[in-house]
């Protein structure tokens, strides 16, 4: 149901309905933010990122069909690549040893339930990694390194860095999919 | 599966592609599930994040200028943005393009979708820079009045309670600072009434004589996000206080502010830090 509102949405947004775009800016703003902190370690950077999303949105820049998956991800893709735009740009760098945390599993912070649902799925998936697999995903998807600085940041040769990359999101898919397999099975 | 487009899909992911090589990857997603699924998973990894406060105003800020587009697709009327802040937008222009707008090409001559980009984007930084130094350096100043205000206090504190037959009791009273450019005192003053309710009493003079609708409002801020608490408007010689409401809670504001704004009613700050103090 969230899916098909979110398309319906998109296509009011495509016809210039301003009540469409701030539905969805109100749907998403909070994860939105939420995520673009995280990558980029800055407010300021974090709400210039997310004015970018909109704008391409507004715009019909990068336009959103089925074929490109689920909404979502072409939504967080579409944030991600504006905060790696930042990132780059400003050359913001974000501490290494920050680096293999990844979030604990208790928050105090109240969240929506749809947000720690989501959340708990994929925690659950992203323990299955390994260590190594798990520090990947950060240097790769929420620093917005390229593999050549990540093979430099982890001393190791190009090609390896591109296939581990691959490999872990591969299994961080088949874990998800897993789970929701067994979630269907379930109800 | 793996034919030469799977393995750019990390490149893909990662945004090192050029507009052409990503549009040819799109293509590829359509047909290739192995690649689409592990896109999507990946669209999953953002509620990872741990939630962030946005900040105040934000939405504002941005559906404002989203929208601004369609009042300025004829905008010739740029110029407002300063020239400096355009020049920085434009110089470092090139690389923001190089992802999401692969498609624009063939809706918008590039050109255009780029000008109006540099104006679109140097609105934001220019206001929201007003609220976030300005209290940095307010804070700075007004650190050392802070101290004696609190100083005051703790010795209030260590006094024995006040009589019971005293109806209010002023426990926290503290003294604004003038912004840079700005003339005028305030005090802050915490009341408590005997049913318990509390209120915040500003008093103020030696203020800029206001214009119009202008009215000098008062904030209540806890990290990025104020709360209006109380306007006021000035007499003729500058003076004016008002006494607000604050529902017994005082633990959390850590700076309050009063700001000229163009006209009574705004719920975020539109105008100048004019008074300010840490709490």
């Amino acid at each position: 149901m969230e899916k098909s509102s979110d398309t319906l949405l998109y296509s009011r947004i495509k016809e210039k309905d301003k009540d469409a775009l701030e539905c969805l800016y109100d749907r998403y703003e909070k994860i939105l933010f939420s995520f673009l902190y995280k990558m980029t370690q800055d407010r300021d950077l974090a709400e210039e990122a997310l004015q970018e999303v909109f704008i391409k949105i507004w715009r019909g820049i990068g336009e959103y069909d089925d074929s490109k998956g689920k909404f979502t991800s072409w939504l967080f893709r579409m944030a991600q690549n504006s905060a790696i735009d930042l990132i780059r740009k400003r050359k913001v760098t974000v501490p290494i040893d920050e680096v293999a945390e990844m979030p604990s599993k208790d928050s105090s912070v109240e969240k929506t339930a749809e947000w720690q649902d989501e959340k708990e799925q994929i925690q659950a998936a992203v323990s299955q990694l390994s260590t190594e697999q798990q520090e990947m995903i950060q240097l790769f998807y929420f620093k917005g390194h390229t593999h050549e600085k990540i093979a430099e940041i982890c001393g190791l040769p190009l090609g390896t860095v591109k296939s581990r990359i691959r490999l872990a999101l591969s299994k961080l898919k088949k874990s998800l999919h897993g789970m929701q397999e067994r979630g269907a099975i379930d109800e | 599966m793996n034919n030469e487009h799977c393995d750019l899909l990390i490149d893909y992911l990662n945004g090192t592609l050029s507009d052409e090589e990503t549009r040819q990857f799109e293509e590829h997603l359509k047909t290739c599930d192995e690649c689409r699924e592990i896109a999507d998973a990946t669209g999953q990894l953002p509620y990872l994040s741990e939630p962030a406060v946005p900040p105040a105003g934000m939405k504002s800020r941005i559906l404002s200028n989203v929208f601004a587009e369609d009042v300025a697709t004829d905008s010739s009327s740029t110029s407002s943005a300063s020239s400096a802040a355009a020049g920085a937008t434009a110089g470092s222009k090139a690389s923001s393009s190089s992802h999401a707008e692969s498609e624009s090409s063939d809706r918008k001559p590039r050109d255009e979708v780029e000008e109006e980009k540099v104006m679109q984007m140097t609105q934001p930084i220019r206001k929201r820079v007003w609220w976030t130094p300005a209290i940095a350096a307010v804070l700075l100043v007004s650190l050392l009045g802070n101290a004696y205000a609190f100083m005051q206090l703790q010795q209030e504190q260590a006094d024995p309670a006040p009589a019971p037959t005293q109806p209010e009791t002023a426990f926290q009273s503290i003294d604004l600072q003038p912004s840079e450019g700005f003339d005028g005192d305030a005090t802050a003053a915490v009341i408590e009434e005997q049913d318990g309710a509390l209120n915040l009493v500003v008093t103020a003079e030696q203020l800029a004589v206001l214009e119009g609708e202008q009215v000098y409002q008062v904030w209540l801020i806890k990290g990025d996000t104020p709360i209006p608490a109380g306007a006021f408007t000035t007499n003729a010689d500058g003076e004016g206080a008002t006494y607000f409401n604050i529902d017994n809670n005082t633990e959390e504001w850590d700076t309050i502010a009063i700001t000229l704004e163009p006209q009574p009613g705004n719920e975020l700050p539109q105008g100048e830090i004019v008074l300010s103090a840490g709490l």
